[in-house]
């Protein structure tokens, strides 16, 4: 499937839509156009991400923390990189979750896209292909994310690389 | 309404956070599916009782104590369910429902009855699988502050290979102190042979597999020690 969209019991009238972009020349442009505003999707580093659910995760807290009046970051869409993160530090969390300059493929995340508008905007933008969602975990890079999130092989002894992604992402604001 | 302002609903009943499957003292657990995985959702109700910005401050404290020691279990490679999302405005955590598995309690109680003995090899393996994951936490000062065999479960199918996954942490805490890790495992004692009888001998190989796996074992157990000394119709003297 070219894009995946999902729904999020907690949050039923907001859509998460992921797609999978390859062969990308301009992510140097994307950055400066998302610091600019002009792009309304968050656009992520598919090489830290093993799995929809994990950006499902990181969505709903996001969704969450935007109701509530409580975004650490400045929106919905930055919100869901930092939530990714396992740390608390902001621009950290852009460098690793966010695409780099020379990046050649990423994960964008649109939300509440209900006629597919945003999308289409988005693959205007981007000077890559659309591929498959499957292929997704083509561009995982296992070693990178047990780097960035500190992850020893004790704890994957009984648990999979996912999960302890997630409890960290779950947790990282228990102070 | 309940007493603390909750909508009522009484065990197996369905509201808008999910299916009510257990009422305690201080929380209330429901079964509900998160992005389609089975969730167990554990929400701390307020208690009007107290003030209210107390109230706020202590759920608050207890719900991050929870999660923070799920995490430090699991970075030792304990077994605990995943967490997925922590609401600190209603004070809920989303965490992994374990289906299929049966509590250790269950489980003995099984074995004994099928086996018709009061040590089958099962449950003598199954006490080193539990001496070992209390040597892990006590070792990474974790105290677990309700161990009993309820709070054990096992996948299923059980075999030699299946870990012991500890869930809630409701009452946890951190500490390095002997006397807190003493006492944590005083609790499990006292609940494991009150819920089993004629299993004094399995407890014994959960503290002997302890007292090889923790580095710091043999400080807690004589602490463990002076903790039985105490209580109801001891004698404080020697």
């Amino acid at each position: 499937m070219a894009s995946q969209s999902y729904e999020l019991e907690l949050f039923p009238n907001c859509k998460v839509t992921l797609a999978l972009f390859d062969g990308v020349e301009n992510c140097q442009d994307l950055k400066r156009c998302i610091m600019e505003g002009k792009v309304d999707a968050a656009l992520l580093n598919v090489s830290m991400i093993i799995e929809p659910f994990q950006v499902l995760v990181s969505a709903n807290k996001a969704f969450h923390v935007q109701q509530h009046g409580k975004m650490k970051t400045r929106n919905i869409n930055s919100e869901i990189l930092f939530n990714l993160s396992p740390t608390n530090n902001i621009s950290e969390s852009f460098k690793r979750f966010g695409v780099s300059n020379e990046d050649k493929s990423l994960l964008a995340v649109v939300l509440n896209d209900s006629n597919g508008e945003k999308l289409q905007r988005l693959t205007e933008q981007v000077e890559g292909t659309r591929i498959d969602m499957n292929q997704l975990k083509d561009f995982t890079d296992e070693a990178k994310i047990k780097k960035v999130y500190k992850i020893q092989d004790t704890e994957l002894t009984n648990s999979t690389l996912l999960d302890a992604v997630i409890c960290r992402m779950a947790t990282k604001d228990a102070s | 309404m309940e007493p603390d302002g909750a909508p009522t609903s009484s065990v197996g009943q369905t509201c808008d956070v999910g299916k009510l499957i257990k009422q305690g003292a201080e929380a209330r657990v429901y079964s509900t599916t998160f992005m389609g995985r089975p969730t167990i959702v554990k929400e701390r109700f307020k208690k009007k009782y107290r003030h209210p910005t107390l109230d706020k401050k202590l759920t608050h404290r207890r719900t991050t104590r929870e999660v923070t020691a799920i995490l430090r279990c699991r970075k030792s490679g304990i077994c605990t369910p995943t967490v997925y999302f922590v609401d600190y405005e209603s004070h809920r955590i989303y965490m992994e429902n374990i289906e299929n598995s049966t509590t250790v309690r269950d489980y003995i109680a099984s074995e004994q009855k099928e086996t018709q003995e009061t040590n089958p090899e099962t449950l003598v393996s199954l006490a080193q699988k539990i001496g070992t994951l209390l040597a892990t936490m006590h070792d990474n000062d974790v105290i677990h502050g309700d161990l009993t065999t309820s709070n054990m479960l096992l996948r299923q199918p059980v075999d030699s290979s299946s870990p012991v996954v500890l869930i809630d942490f409701g009452l946890s805490s951190v500490s390095g102190l002997h006397e807190d890790k003493g006492v944590d495992l005083y609790v499990l004692e006292r609940a494991f042979l009150s819920t089993h009888p004629n299993t004094e001998n399995i407890f014994e190989h959960i503290l002997v597999t302890y007292r090889k796996k923790s580095k710091k074992s043999s400080d807690v157990l004589k602490k463990l020690d002076e903790v039985r000394m105490r209580g109801r119709k001891r004698s404080m003297i020697g």
